[in-house]
């Protein structure tokens, strides 16, 4: 909810944006075909123009993700039980309890293994 | 120094159609070299030797907690001359030169064509097609030495150095436009982290031998010399004294 | 997954345990950040059109606001997120101010050049 308000935000200050930098080119033209010299810009295109910039960056550090915290207790205290019992060395992929399965068909003895290759 | 003047239509047809042509250059090569790159494939087998390798070396490590049979008996399945895994799988020793590997070959052609070929090819057509302009200004005054860099293609010697011609600007876009791609292809980067998130959870098992025939036969040899000597042959006796300490220690 | 790295704290004398992926996180947020606002004031400045030194202090005024959004974001622990806050500031300082030329130079080149 609120990342989507910032989005918004973004977008706005984009838009924003090119069109400060679309006054500010029209301005320029206008003071080339009426041949004056250019100073500065009129003070409303850089107030929108600074305005805008401050409002994409700030939208931008709200979309671009959260912050997460650094110290490693921090994530150790969000590491629950059944994580924790998670053993990667107890995993077993060829219990001989498959023998009792329905489905199981016995393979070869080691002799028949041997003589695959 | 006289302010020069540009044709606005050098700002539509030259200044802007380069930004974008190498803008979207770059993200259409991101594209290709992402479908160009093979996948590391990971074979069964591969993946069963490393987790044997993982088994034997934590029954080295820790069979002092079995009984002596159960040792002999794991040791058996591995080493036995006859029938043990280590005897009975058969590994083809594997390259030792990685040129050699025709797949590390392609990888590496591949890469090259992605990266360098595109750059050559649209360089030359940006060269081609866009020479000879004065496209931009730099906003601050550069010394004589920019020129070279900044105007390519422009050899006028009174030209003021911050003037920037379509070649050079080309270039400039090139080099520039890198930390812009990070962000616009942002979702490679969680792509990314996601990669190595899977990698940690395979853990070890993916950290395959490189070469399993060699690695089983180390494995072999070591699991031939451990000696079983049972870490918990005096548990009673030592329980046993943990609970007098225990009982002792509340009149001490 | 929680390979974490032990940095002595200088304040105190006990080190202390990071976490290697919350940092890592952190550093690719803010390196997206730090890419947008130089980007983005860099193409303010172009509209601007400011030219020479103005440039150039308009990229640190935007590096320093960049860095207050950072502390008001986070409030005053700040310390949960960031090893320190002056790396925050200073780091990849260079790097974005390439991006920041660049973008300068295309937007003051579209708009006040022609």
């Amino acid at each position: 909810m609120g990342s989507s308000v910032h989005k918004l935000i973004v977008t706005v200050g984009f838009l924003s944006l090119f069109h400060s930098a679309f006054s500010a080119a029209q301005h320029r033209s206008y003071l080339r075909i009426t041949a004056q010299e250019f100073t500065t810009l009129p003070l409303d295109i850089v107030v929108q123009a600074v305005v805008s910039l401050f409002a994409v960056m700030w939208g931008v550090l709200n979309v671009a993700g959260n912050l997460r915290e650094i110290p490693a207790a921090a994530e150790l205290n969000t590491v629950k039980w059944e994580t924790q019992r998670n053993l990667p060395s107890f995993y077993i992929f060829n219990h001989r309890g498959k023998a009792l399965a329905d489905n199981y068909i016995p393979s070869g003895s080691k002799c028949e293994l041997e003589n695959v290759e | 120094m006289a302010e020069l003047l540009l044709d606005p239509k050098i700002r539509l047809w030259v200044f802007l159609p380069i930004v974008i042509i190498t803008f979207l250059v770059g993200i259409v090569r991101h594209y290709v070299s992402i479908i160009l790159s093979s996948q590391k494939k990971i074979e069964l087998l591969q993946v069963q030797d490393s987790q044997v390798m993982i088994r034997a070396r934590l029954l080295r490590e820790n069979g002092k907690y079995i009984p002596r049979q159960s040792f002999a008996m794991r040791r058996h399945w591995f080493n036995n001359e006859e029938t043990g895994y280590f005897k009975v799988q058969k590994r083809a020793a594997a390259s030792q030169n990685p040129m050699t590997d025709p797949g590390m070959m392609t990888d590496m052609l591949k890469g090259n064509v992605t990266n360098v070929l595109p750059m050559i090819v649209i360089g030359g057509w940006i060269n081609w097609m866009f020479s000879g302009f004065l496209t931009t200004k730099v906003p601050f005054p550069l010394t004589l030495r920019f020129k070279p860099m900044l105007q390519r293609g422009v050899e006028l010697a009174y030209l003021d150095a911050s003037w920037v011609s379509s070649a050079s600007w080309y270039f400039l876009n090139v080099f520039g436009l890198r930390t812009i791609y990070a962000l616009v292809l942002g979702e490679n980067n969680a792509a990314d982290q996601s990669k190595i998130m899977q990698e940690q959870m395979s853990g070890a098992a993916m950290a395959m031998p490189q070469d399993p025939k060699a690695a089983f036969k180390a494995e072999w040899e070591a699991l031939e010399i451990t000696e079983h000597r049972w870490a918990v042959a005096n548990a009673e006796i030592d329980v046993l004294s943990i609970l007098d300490d225990h009982q002792h220690e509340p009149q001490q | 997954m929680s390979v974490a790295k032990v940095t002595k704290d200088n304040n105190k004398s006990e080190p202390v345990a990071y976490s290697d992926a919350a940092l890592r996180n952190n550093a690719v947020v803010v390196e997206y950040c730090r890419t947008s606002m130089a980007a983005l004031s860099g193409s303010t400045a172009g509209v601007l059109g400011l030219t020479g030194l103005y440039g150039f202090a308009f990229y640190v005024f935007a590096v320093v606001s960049l860095w207050v959004m950072f502390m008001v974001k986070t409030g005053p622990n700040w310390n949960k997120y960031y090893v320190s806050r002056q790396s925050l500031l200073t780091n990849g300082f260079f790097g974005a101010l390439f991006t920041y030329v660049l973008f300068w130079t295309f937007i003051y080149g579209m708009v006040h050049v022609y």
